[in-house]
């Protein structure tokens, strides 16, 4: 079995795509604040450790200079004791040029600190430090602080930025879903457009509304629709010729069989003229079903305007009243004001309805009634009393050529016209035994298309 | 009855005059819309049986014409072509009836009976005159419950009066229902008819009105002893 892949839609995948991107430039936004987050806290901070270094060597000189001991309670001869406990951001030490330390700040670790102070900017295990030098090179002070501190407010600074992706990314998506919908709305109308025209329904499809871009494509449709409409009514009319010129000749005979019969006596001549229009019939009906079959499969079975199918249907039980017997036997139901509009053709409907009439006296019990109705919401049935048909040949019956347990005289088309004419027609006829309500019987139902207005 | 039968078709026309004939009608059969317009210009038809399709033209044009020229003659329309639209249209256009081709003779015979009744203003096929009992659809007669056989010519001349009954039918017109244009017609055959159709149905039930024609008369019922 080949599997078909599934059609993308195009306004998913828009949806997807343009919140992925929305999203991975946002990312990339926060990614290029964060560095330039970096470079200037780095500015900042470095600033802020230089200015300290600097503003420390006076003072330490000082310190030393004036040889005050440091106060005792730390441990520490030579480190400063602080004013209030804290925790302390920035650490220094201050040193002579062979590297003794000579002060250092309370929580300074001079073991961290490079054993060979040096000018400037440095980083090391963790640490960014800064040397300044006085006294003519003889005095260092450097000042350390924790990198972590820096990486610490880029990552919160970033980690600010990232949480409005949080509510963003919903909104983006829900924004990206309603543009792309409120953008797409013409090519959804365009499609369903399309979509309803088939077999039934060529008329041109309403390009009125359509975005630039789907013009032509719109326009493309609607010649093709205008070939296959062309195709079809030249189909059709080869077939109305067809009949045309099949009728003639077969009526031509029929009618000199009939004034042979009537101006013949009785004997073999005779009866063998009644065998020759015997034949002529069948051959008729057979014609007729025929082309009937044809111009169901040939299409244009709803017309641009709506007709008055129970004017139709009129017409066409007029024409089994000829026959007397079955005229007593037909009951038909139409609407309450007699009208019901609809777009179906009605010549399409006129022979949808002879067949399933058609089909009811053939093969319906003998002098039994046979119901047509025609209710309001347009719903066309034909009932007949019989014996129960089996599942298996109700399956069939829809088929050319089937027929079910009948010695009736038939073509064996009706019902394959009639479900032709109704799929066409872009609905279905249903075949259903026994009647609905009763235990026996059989009855065919049709829900006519694009009924208009209240009947 | 005279009847235009316009249908170009040679085979299917002979039958159809034919059948026609015998059922004691007269049968004018033309294959053109011009020379059947000739003749509904010359002679009053009680009945058209027109073709749709024709060499010259459309059998539609044809009828709508005759109806703008206020033309009342019934029409029955003979087509092949069998869509419900077609039919809209003829009926639309003014025929009183449409046989789709390939039809019964007999089928076309029930409705040229049909149409001319429902002209005459009578649709029913069923007529008591006095003692008779006259049913136009099935062409029986009975009289005094007895079966009374006409032939087809004695038939459509009953019936013509039966239809008109208080009209006052000339020789003239007679001979017009009996004969088509090729026709040769005796100078006492009209007269001939009468006499038969008097002996068989009775006397008094067509009066004769001296220099003028004739019309149907009122016969007493008979009251069975």
């Amino acid at each position: 079995m080949i599997s078909v892949p599934r059609p993308h839609s195009l306004q998913r995948r828009l949806g997807l795509g343009l919140a992925f991107g929305v999203t991975l430039l946002w990312l990339a936004g926060t990614v290029a604040a964060g560095w330039i987050l970096q470079a200037e806290i780095d500015k900042v901070f470095d600033s802020a450790l230089q200015e300290v270094t600097q503003r420390i060597l006076p003072l330490a000189y000082s310190e030393v200079l004036n040889g005050d001991p440091p106060p005792a309670g730390d441990g520490s001869a030579n480190r400063l004791p602080s004013v209030l406990p804290h925790r302390e951001q920035i650490t220094y030490i201050v040193r002579d040029s062979a590297g003794h330390v000579l002060l250092q700040s309370h929580d300074a670790d001079a073991t961290i600190f490079p054993a060979t102070p040096r000018r400037g900017f440095q980083t090391a295990s963790g640490l960014r430090l800064y040397t300044e030098a006085g006294v003519q090179g003889t005095l260092f002070v450097t000042a350390a602080e924790p990198t972590r501190d820096r990486r610490q407010a880029v990552i919160e600074a970033a980690g600010t930025l990232l949480w409005p992706l949080v509510l963003l990314l919903p909104l983006s998506q829900l924004g990206v879903w309603a543009l792309v919908r409120y953008t797409l709305r013409p090519v959804l109308v365009f499609q369903g457009e399309i979509e309803a025209r088939g077999r039934g329904d060529l008329s041109p499809v309403n390009a009125t509304a359509l975005p630039a871009e789907l013009g032509p494509m719109a326009g493309a449709v609607n010649r093709l629709i205008a070939r296959l409409q062309r195709a079809l009514d030249a189909e059709r009319g080869f077939a109305a010729s067809s009949a045309h010129e099949l009728r003639t000749p077969v009526a031509a005979a029929l009618a000199q069989t009939q004034r042979l019969i009537a101006e013949t006596p009785d004997g073999p001549p005779r009866d063998r003229a009644h065998k020759v229009e015997a034949a002529l019939r069948q051959l008729s009906l057979l014609s007729e079903k025929l082309l009937q079959l044809a111009k169901a499969e040939g299409g244009g079975l709803l017309a641009e305007e709506p007709q008055d199918l129970a004017r139709v249907l009129g017409f066409v039980l007029d024409d089994f009243r000829s026959d007397p017997d079955l005229a007593a036997r037909l009951h038909l139901a139409l609407p309450p004001r007699g009208v019901l509009l609809s777009r179906m053709d009605a010549d399409a409907f006129a022979i949808l309805a002879r067949n399933l009439i058609e089909n009811a006296s053939r093969h319906g019990a003998a002098d039994r009634p046979v119901h047509v109705a025609l209710t309001a919401d347009g719903l066309f049935r034909v009932t007949n009393d019989s014996a129960l048909v089996p599942p298996d040949v109700m399956r069939r019956l829809k088929q050319p050529f089937e027929r079910g347990a009948t010695r009736a005289a038939g073509s064996g088309l009706g019902l394959a016209i009639a479900e032709t004419i109704a799929v066409g027609a872009g609905t279905s006829l249903e075949l259903m035994s026994p009647i609905a309500g009763q235990p026996s019987g059989f009855e065919a139902r049709v829900q006519l298309p694009e009924i208009v207005g209240p009947s | 009855m005279r009847v235009l039968l316009v249908e170009d078709d040679p085979i299917l026309g002979s039958a159809v005059r034919d059948q026609i004939a015998a059922d004691g009608h007269t049968v004018d059969w033309m294959t053109r819309l011009d020379a059947a317009g000739d003749c509904v210009s010359t002679v009053t038809y009680e009945l058209i049986l027109l073709d749709l399709m024709l060499p010259d033209g459309r059998g539609l044009d044809f009828l709508k014409a005759r109806r703008a020229a206020r033309d009342a003659t019934p029409v029955i329309i003979l087509t092949a072509r069998d869509q419900i639209s077609d039919r809209i249209a003829g009926l639309n256009a003014g025929a009183d009836d449409y046989l789709v081709k390939p039809f019964d003779l007999s089928e076309l015979s029930a409705r040229i009976g049909a149409v001319a009744r429902r002209y005459a203003g009578n649709p029913n096929p069923h007529v008591d005159i006095g003692d008779l009992t006259i049913d136009f659809a099935a062409r029986m007669i009975h009289r005094r419950g007895e079966p009374v056989v006409l032939t087809a010519r004695e038939w459509v001349l009953f019936e013509a009066f039966v239809q008109r009954p208080r009209a006052l039918l000339s020789k003239a017109q007679m001979e017009e229902q009996l004969y088509s244009f090729d026709a040769e017609v005796e100078s006492n055959t009209i007269e001939v008819y009468i006499g038969r159709i008097r002996k068989k149905l009775g006397h008094d039930i067509i009066d004769t009105i001296r220099g003028m024609g004739y019309r149907l008369g009122q016969p007493k019922r008979t009251i069975p002893e």
